[in-house]
């Protein structure tokens, strides 16, 4: 890896973040955690209020990469084969003929994913945690670049399945988006007029150029002391008080790994602590299950992190 | 705090009513109630609620082991030894348990406060019980988050520890904590029942709890006067030289205990009195079946330890038999001492091995025999005796109760018992052998005493002569006495103890070892001889009812008396315990407070064993230009990282126009900390170069 791969994939970055900030007013933070996650290989789970822009951030990152997407509109009766693909008999040459499902793809949006039952949900486990599917006792593999974006609504209750912690724990990031300030809400009414302008949206790098973004972050340096910083940050949510099931050793290594992105994308060839920090709520707390009594008395994942991250002496 | 307002505050005033700590209960319900105005709170983890639960209860184990320990109203260590009376022996324990349950709203107050003036205002479930606490150390977490209000119980604490020792007169208490359950339950109430339902059910409780402590008083007053003689010979513990109330008459089973109460050692083996006597007695009243000393004999006179301050004289003569003699003083004297009546050999002439001041204060003897010692609670010495004159006065024939005089009603029975006999001879010592022949083959040993078979206006010696024929030593005694005197010899009723069991090198006596037996005068001789008429099976009998676990209580005993032992060596043993009790409450009280710190240290020494791995960059130069600034107003917290730091630091204007080189080097710094590549040399003296620059530009400003 030379320094111009480096150069060559932080121009990647560039030109999709700012391809997707046509759309996204003053959504700059959850651009790059997003994007974080792609270069990363993880997967993204986006929580928020209807209409704050999800489904429009999933879909702008999509036409901003030139490469396959689908969306998944997850609903109460959606089948596990409906993701993942079913045989079919063909009468014609009497033979069954596999037709994949929308898992098939590099870029798949899984919107409102807390809307179909726990068994389709689990669907996505094994295409999340190893890209690949096993359907009728075989083996597929999926794409190079597989990056799924899910979508949940926090308010509803009625008619929705909350994610098992298996499945949780498969995303690398979960984050907000939040409401924009009124400025920039007034530029979205006047970009969309007439038509949105998400329809006009261009790619800004092809499949290829996102391939050498996740190889080039592969390659950012991380020492092995914040290796070890990573590992206490995880290793505290297990003892922390109000907390009923801490986070994994999955999260150690999404934490690196996003970490490496964040690293790059801020024109490092190396991780430093601030990059750490500053991925450890999203990338932490979503896989944290708290005692009841601690939610009730207004504890919350986030805040239980910060706490961690306030207390636990940071490499300097 | 669930409780409503006001509620613990008047439980704490009631209870300080009550137990005469009106000022202190009422400090501490205003400490509780000022919650309801200050809002202030602390914020307390669960680890805080456990430490002050350990130091309350440390507190309450502290507090029952100091109090138990030195009471000593007959109790204490020396009254679990004692074992004298069944009064003494528990009466410690009593008294520990009344205080300590009377101080347990203070004891637990700081518990009490911690709740209340915490954010939460509940503790945590494994705070008060170790059992608990021990499983969630083990990992059960289930058990994290389960919260407990304690408002309620200490409530009911305080109510519970203001009914120790109420003043039962007034039924004050009753009605107070009636008022307050009330008060407590009112706000607790089921609201889907009426009013009425609830003040019905209320009422009726009040109604069934008020008839039950009533009827309680009563009962035991009843107990109590059922037989004031036979409770009053129980609970009166000690010997008394004036009188001896015996249990003649009385019906129903005499019972004592095994318990150890004298302890010997004989000088030379074998060579064991056969009784102890504690006192001697002339006059029988046959109306209260009572012996009384009578008279000027019993006034006591000072016996003077000799120079050496060992060794008291009671007749001047040198004897050979000598025995070591441990026992215990269970009454007082007008001044607090301990003291009782020596349990001495008969014939002992003198006391030694006994020193003046420690344990003895005064000694005194009466004509009757009686040595009564003031001192310590446990008497140890070595006391001489031989077969010749005792310190009894000789017998008196000519005042009018003299140790001749037979009571009228008891006369006729005496000479249809002595027709009985055929008495035939002429001498004393013949008469002697024939009244305790006549008791051996006519008579028989009994605790038990029933009922008269018909109603009669017999006294209880006459039917024991003429009708029963069995009962237990004072019958035997009583009676041998009334009849050597009936027969002309001077006689009186001496009480005290049988020795006959051994123990190891020595002997043991219990408390059922307790006798009677007379003292007949020889006037060949002119010394007072013991004379015992009970059959010899006595002994026999009453070892039967030892129980199978006596031997647990023998052990107890035996613990106690070294114990005794270490104490009335010791006169200030109340001191020493309460510094022997502080520091081993400090220690605790340490590990209480720093227990978190102990716990963590091994996993800290495991940290510290991987920190000895050195991280790259450790001695960066950066780190002086930390310090410096670190040094002003811009501490750094440790989740902090150096960048976000450098950056509130280059907020201040002073540093704003270092801003540029600052970033430079903190970049070349983390090169230097976090990038596995590392610096180079040359860039790791730039690093120094520019640090020293910047620390220079620092200095001028």
């Amino acid at each position: 890896m030379t320094p111009t791969d480096f150069v060559a994939a932080r121009a990647t970055y560039r030109n999709i973040s700012e391809n997707i900030a046509k759309i996204m007013r003053g959504q700059g933070a959850a651009t790059r955690h997003l994007l974080a996650a792609l270069a990363a290989g993880g997967h993204v789970l986006l929580e928020d209020y209807p209409g704050t822009g999800k489904t429009t951030l999933a879909k702008a990152l999509a036409k901003s990469i030139d490469a396959q997407f689908k969306r998944l509109q997850f609903t109460p009766d959606l089948l596990p084969s409906d993701i993942l693909g079913v045989s079919i008999f063909d009468q014609r040459d009497q033979q069954f003929h596999f037709h994949e499902g929308p898992v098939f793809t590099n870029i798949l949006l899984a919107d409102e994913i807390n809307r179909a039952s726990p068994r389709t949900q689990s669907a996505l486990l094994e295409a999340m945690g190893e890209a690949q599917v096993s359907v009728e006792g075989e083996r597929r593999n999926l794409p190079d670049l597989f990056f799924v974006i899910a979508t949940e609504n926090p308010v509803e209750f009625r008619g929705t399945y909350p994610l098992p912690e298996a499945q949780m724990d498969r995303f690398a990031m979960q984050f907000t988006l939040g409401y924009v300030s009124p400025a920039e809400e007034v530029a979205i009414l006047t970009a969309q007029a007439h038509n949105h302008p998400i329809d006009e949206l261009q790619p800004a790098a092809t499949l290829a150029d996102v391939l050498a973004l996740k190889r080039a972050v592969e390659n950012i340096r991380i020492s092995d002391e914040l290796k070890r910083y990573a590992v206490d940050l995880v290793a505290a949510t297990r003892t922390a008080t109000g907390v009923q099931l801490g986070a994994s050793p999955r999260a150690s290594i999404a934490l690196m790994k996003t970490a490496q992105a964040e690293a790059l994308f801020d024109g490092f060839d190396f991780v430093t602590p601030e990059q750490l920090q500053k991925l450890a709520v999203p990338v932490i707390a979503h896989r944290l299950v708290l005692e009841p009594q601690a939610r009730f008395s207004g504890g919350s994942a986030r805040s239980v992190v910060e706490g961690i991250l306030k207390k636990l002496p940071v490499p300097a | 705090m669930k409780t409503p307002p006001c509620l613990l505050f008047a439980t704490l005033l009631f209870w300080g009513w009550q137990s005469g700590m009106l000022l202190v209960g009422a400090l501490a319900g205003l400490v509780l109630e000022a919650a309801w105005v200050f809002k202030w709170r602390w914020d307390l983890e669960d680890v805080d609620f456990n430490r002050i639960w350990s130091f309350c209860f440390l507190v309450l184990v502290a507090l029952s082991g100091y109090i138990f320990s030195t009471n000593d109203e007959g109790g204490g260590l020396s009254g679990m030894v004692h074992g004298r009376t069944v009064h003494n022996a528990t009466i410690s324990s009593t008294v520990t348990y009344t205080t300590v349950m009377r101080s347990l709203p203070l004891i637990f107050f700081p518990f009490i406060v911690a709740q209340i003036y915490n954010v939460r205002s509940s503790v945590p479930l494994t705070a008060v019980s170790l059992v608990l606490r021990w499983r969630r150390r083990r990992g059960e977490r289930s058990l994290a988050g389960h919260y407990l209000d304690v408002s309620y119980p200490y409530f009911i604490v305080c109510v519970f520890a203001a009914g120790i020792h109420p003043n039962q007169a007034t039924h004050t208490y009753f009605w107070g904590q009636c008022v307050l359950i009330l008060w407590a339950l009112w706000m607790l109430r089921a609201r889907r029942f009426g009013l009425k339902h609830w003040a019905i059910a209320f009422a009726a409780v009040v109604a069934l709890g008020f008839l039950g402590q009533f009827g309680i008083s009563q009962a035991e007053r009843m107990v109590q006067n059922f037989n004031a003689q036979w409770m009053a010979r129980l609970f009166g513990p000690k010997t008394d030289a004036a009188q001896s109330v015996t249990a003649i008459g009385q019906i129903g089973r005499l019972k004592l205990s095994p318990r150890i109460v004298i302890r010997l050692e004989p000088r030379k083996v074998g060579v064991v009195p056969g009784y102890l006597r504690e006192a001697s007695y002339r006059t029988y009243s046959s109306r209260n079946q009572t012996w009384f000393a009578g008279g000027s004999l019993n006034d006591f006179s000072s016996v003077h330890q000799e120079p050496d301050n060992i060794t008291w004289v009671l007749l001047p003569r040198a004897d050979a038999d000598a025995v070591s003699i441990a026992c215990y003083l269970n009454g007082r004297s007008q001044d607090g001492d301990h003291e009782g009546v020596l349990p001495l050999p008969t014939g002992c002439s003198r006391l030694e091995n006994l020193p003046a001041e420690t344990s003895v204060i005064a000694l005194q003897t009466n004509k009757m025999g009686t040595v009564l010692a003031t001192g310590s609670g446990l008497m140890i010495f070595d006391a001489r005796y031989g077969r010749s004159a005792t310190i009894d006065s000789p017998p008196d024939i000519t005042s009018t109760n003299n140790d001749l005089t037979v009571i009228t009603n008891e006369i006729p029975a005496l000479n249809q018992v002595i027709a009985e006999m055929n008495l035939t001879a002429t001498n004393d010592a013949e008469n002697l052998f024939a009244v305790e022949r006549f008791f051996a083959s006519k008579f028989s040993y009994s605790t038990w005493q029933g009922p008269a078979k018909r109603a009669t206006n017999a006294s209880p010696v006459t039917r024991f002569l003429l009708n029963s024929r069995s009962g237990h030593c004072e019958y035997f005694a009583t009676a041998t006495v009334l009849l050597l005197r009936q027969l002309g010899i001077p006689a009186r009723y001496a009480v005290g103890y049988s020795v006959h069991e051994t123990s190891g090198s020595g002997y043991v006596v219990r408390e059922r070892d307790a006798h009677a037996w007379c003292l007949a005068w020889n006037r060949a001789t002119r010394t007072w001889d013991d004379f015992d008429t009970t059959p010899g099976s006595w002994m026999a009998i009453e070892g039967r009812q030892s129980a199978f676990a006596d031997w647990l209580s023998d052990a107890r005993s035996w613990i106690g008396f070294q114990i005794a032992k270490l104490r009335w060596r010791q006169a200030h043993l109340r001191q020493y315990i309460l510094w022997t009790l502080s520091p081993v409450l400090a220690v605790l009280v340490y590990y209480i407070i720093f227990q978190r710190r102990t716990k963590a240290r091994p996993s800290k020494s495991n940290a510290a064993m991987e920190a000895a791995v050195i991280w790259p960059g450790h001695d960066s130069a950066f780190y002086r230009l930390e310090k410096r600034l670190a040094a002003g107003e811009l501490p750094r917290p440790p989740g902090e990282p150096l960048a976000d730091w450098l950056e509130r630091a280059l907020a201040e204007p002073a540093l704003a126009s270092l801003r540029r080189p600052l970033q430079e080097l903190l970049q070349l710094h983390y090169r230097y900390r976090f990038d596995p590549n590392g610096l180079n040399d040359r860039e790791q003296e730039i690093l120094v170069q520019k640090v020293d620059g910047v620390l220079a530009t620092l200095s001028q400003k």
